[in-house]
């Protein structure tokens, strides 16, 4: 049997000095090993859903359940511009009082993963967007999270670089095993990627597709677009 | 330490002060030259009113005078840090502490501070202790400068920053010292570089306590450079007033070349873009 590793019951969350919820009895879980990706118009408050997740924030009402080690990769790396790329991935052991050795060895492997390991004592500075968003994904990853959170990662990037992120990002997924829950505001993007769209809307779940193609889903051809199609359809409805 | 400004492909960061051996050289050394030939130059047209009086100082002690003041104002300086980044941090931790204590900071910075001056020395001299009411007063000087470009730095802490820091469970002292304070050393440089020449400017009046006190005499005054420009002025002795203006400026230039110039730089790194 399949565990549920998220689990939200009838969460509402309303922020200080707002009037309206971000989101309204919100419902679902996530499986172990399970590649989730929500998708709505901004503001419709998917990001957060991934706050929630990640212990940002906490709900106003309702419960959740979630394990102890969460770690996120934010919109345009949220790198730490004083650290070096080998300090930025070691950040979260470091936080946790990892013995030295222990943290060369992992940050080690999540470069390497990452195809990062050649530029580890480049400054932030010094690197492409699509570069930092790795190193942000080599810094989540580090910590060896139960569920990894990515919040639009690969929103501010070129075409290429957003492909072979993709690419990367499903190696790891594939390897590791990792339950994901991105963010994103493209379709195309969650058919690619994930097994399971969640569609928000206005702070409520509106709809929710399981993918059940084969990767990689863009050589589907009219198999990935009649996915896509299903969604946008109700996307902007 | 690295320096990425000198990469090739560094060339899209703009360098807001100047970087090279020659440009650091004008901008320290030529303005401040051209005031002090200006003032020689006036002085030689205008020949002294009255005779000088008093006793003359070697410019050996007038170089030990100014390493006094620097020691006071080093004293002051590292006071108002240490209190400007709690200081700093406190007020902005939440909407409602901000609401009630920026407007608190607004009002005691505008208080001039030379208002204070007395009131301080009267408090210093129960002590015996008026080097003490001069580092107060130069602290004070220092303190709002450095507090409210402190601030001004935590509010433009990206949110995502602080997520990053916050979902690896870093929270409290850990959190200050591993986000807070290297992403406020841009500020901190800059609000040093402020306050530093507040200090500067202070040191006429902050030295000269005998005005201050009561049938005070010069006695009271303490030994340093700002001392020293006001006696000299007041006895005519324009060359010692001249001279100790020069060992001022070439204080003052080191030290913008050797440290400032290169905190601003160190400083670099520690920028969001």
């Amino acid at each position: 049997m399949i565990m549920n590793i998220v689990e939200f019951k009838n969460v509402d969350k309303l922020y200080p000095h707002e009037h309206t919820p971000a989101i309204r009895n919100i419902s679902f879980s996530v499986s172990e090993g399970e590649f989730v990706c929500i998708i709505g118009s901004s503001g419709c408050g998917k990001t957060t859903i991934l706050k929630l997740i990640a212990g940002l924030e906490m709900p106003t009402s309702g419960s959740i359940k979630k394990p102890e080690k969460v770690a996120m990769a934010f919109q345009n790396g949220a790198l730490f511009p004083w650290l070096s790329v080998f300090e930025n991935v070691a950040f979260g052991l470091r936080v946790k009082g990892i013995p030295e050795h222990e943290i060369a060895h992992a940050v080690e492997e999540q470069l390497q993963a990452t195809h990062m390991l050649a530029l580890h004592d480049k400054y932030p500075v010094d690197l492409s967007g699509g570069q930092r968003q790795r190193v942000g994904i080599a810094r989540a990853l580090a910590v060896d999270p139960a569920v990894l959170l990515l919040d639009e990662p690969f929103s501010a990037l070129d075409p290429k670089t957003t492909a072979e992120l993709h690419d990367d990002v499903l190696r790891i997924w594939r390897e590791t095993k990792k339950t994901i829950v991105m963010v994103s505001h493209l379709i195309e993007e969650a058919v690619g990627l994930a097994d399971r769209v969640i569609l928000m809307r206005e702070g409520g779940i509106d709809s929710q597709y399981p993918i059940t193609l084969p990767h990689p889903r863009h050589e589907q051809g009219a198999a990935f677009m009649h996915d896509v199609q299903r969604i946008r359809k109700e996307f902007f409805k | 330490m690295k320096h990425p400004q000198h990469g090739h492909h560094m060339h899209h960061i703009a360098t807001p002060y100047p970087v090279t051996f020659r440009e650091r050289m004008y901008t320290i050394f030529l303005g401040p030259l051209l005031v002090v030939a200006l003032m020689y130059a006036a002085y030689s047209f205008y020949p002294l009113l009255a005779p000088p009086s008093g006793q003359v100082l070697s410019l050996s002690t007038i170089v030990v005078a100014a390493l006094y003041t620097c020691v006071r104002l080093a004293i002051a300086y590292v006071l108002a840090v240490v209190v400007a980044i709690p200081l700093a941090i406190a007020v902005t931790q939440n909407a409602t502490v901000e609401a009630f204590l920026l407007p608190v900071f607004d009002i005691l910075e505008s208080i001039p501070i030379l208002a204070l001056f007395p009131v301080i020395i009267i408090i210093f001299i129960n002590f015996n202790f008026l080097n003490g009411a001069a580092i107060f007063i130069l602290f004070l000087s220092m303190l709002w400068n450095i507090v409210f470009t402190l601030v001004g730095g935590l509010k433009i802490i990206p949110q995502d920053i602080i997520y990053a820091a916050r979902v690896f469970g870093l929270s409290g002292l850990p959190f200050v010292r591993r986000v807070i304070l290297p992403a406020l050393v841009p500020q901190l440089v800059t609000g040093s570089i402020l306050a530093v020449a507040q200090g500067w400017n202070l040191i006429i009046v902050a030295e000269v306590l005998h005005t201050y006190i009561p049938h005070g005499t010069t006695a009271q005054d303490l030994f340093g450079v700002g001392s020293i420009l006001v006696s000299a002025a007041a006895n005519a002795q324009n060359q010692v007033f001249l001279a100790a203006v020069v060992v001022m400026v070439v204080l003052i230039g080191l030290m913008n070349f050797f440290v400032w110039q290169k905190l601003l730089h160190f400083a670099q790194r520690f920028r969001f873009e």
